[in-house]
């Protein structure tokens, strides 16, 4: 009687082993689906990392760009009726602009800030000498905030009007960005032929 | 024959027991779990932390140390641009204004001399009528 008491425990100990290997197994499973969730940690650190010197959204109130000695006011800019984008004014005291549907400078994502190459009878606008810039060259915009977002010039790029790269300008990218814009290329009539356009990235150096 | 009776009786018995309380286990976990998760995206994208711990203590730490850190990273991220304009911009108004004035200052001047060269030739006729008559 006791070996077989012995027997029937041994194979009972043996059995609930076997249920409680199992056991874990199923809760492992459950737990995957927590793994489901693990993508989020990830993204938020993806995220935080993309976002390490971005800044918070404030609205650019100046511009400095001390390699073409451009110090000038920065207005806010929406859309013109015809679905283009707007300009600055043709005034003696032109100033920049920044297109108020694109992140502020400083935000992740490509801010736009336009200027005029020259303004009819007035003379050169603030942007005159924008093609002049080289890589690696500073841009300041100073925020509304009090804070200043310093970019360094990536590339500097003269398009033809009618091939204007919208995505390269206005597409998606996963850093702060900024983008200035103005004329260039030789006059058709009262217009130029080409746009200026300056890729910038927000370096270390911003707070 | 009773030693294997007995042993498969015990390994059943065992075995239902055994299973009986995992699967109550199992019936516990998940279903906080599946509300937890169902809620978590309407509430808030961050809380991957709270599914397994709500019922424990731990419920407000990953609450609080989760939000906070996702807060500032969403800030950024709606600032990709919303409405992309139509066309390139026309950001350079050229000296047009100024070129016509210097056209129309060439067409007064150019049509001021023409009166001019008229005004003598007319004066230098005359003058040779007068010369021929005397």
């Amino acid at each position: 009687m006791t070996s077989l008491s012995r027997r029937a425990f041994a194979t009972a100990a043996m059995a609930s082993l076997l249920v409680s290997c199992g056991g874990p197994r199923g809760e492992s499973q459950g737990s995957t689906a927590n793994p489901a969730s693990t993508p989020r940690p990830s993204r938020s650190s993806r995220s935080s990392a993309n976002t390490a010197h971005a800044l918070g959204r404030s609205v650019p109130v100046r511009l400095q760009i001390p390699a073409i000695e451009v110090d000038t006011p920065v207005i806010r800019l929406g859309l013109a009726s015809d679905g283009s984008v707007q300009v600055p004014p043709i005034t003696a005291d032109d100033r920049a602009g920044w297109y108020r549907h694109s992140p502020t400078p400083g935000q992740v994502g490509p801010s736009v800030i336009l200027g005029h190459a020259t303004v009819g009878a007035y003379g050169d606008g603030v942007f005159r000498h924008l093609a002049r810039l080289r890589r690696g060259e500073r841009i300041v915009a100073r925020l509304e905030n009090g804070a200043a977002a310093v970019f360094a010039v990536s590339s500097v790029r003269t398009v033809a009007k009618a091939e204007f790269p919208v995505d390269a300008v206005y597409g998606d990218v996963d850093r702060p960005e900024l983008r200035l814009i103005t004329c260039g290329g030789p006059r058709t009539g009262d217009s130029y032929r080409d746009n200026v356009i300056v890729f910038a990235a927000l370096t270390p150096a911003s707070p | 024959m009773r030693r294997s009776i007995l042993s498969a009786m015990a390994l059943a018995g065992t075995a239902v027991l055994a299973g009986a309380a995992p699967a109550l286990a199992d019936e516990a976990t998940p279903v906080p779990t599946v509300r937890e998760a169902t809620k978590a995206p309407g509430q808030a994208p961050a809380a991957s932390a709270e599914p397994s711990k709500p019922e424990a203590t731990t419920d407000p730490t990953p609450v609080a140390s989760v939000a906070p850190t996702e807060a500032p990273a969403e800030e950024p991220a709606p600032g990709q641009v919303s409405v992309v304009p139509s066309g390139a911009p026309d950001t350079g108004v050229a000296p047009a204004s100024a070129e016509s004035g210097n056209e129309t200052g060439l067409v007064v001047g150019g049509s001021a001399a023409a009166v001019l060269a008229a005004g003598g030739a007319a004066v230098l006729l005359v003058r040779r009528r007068q010369a021929t008559r005397a």
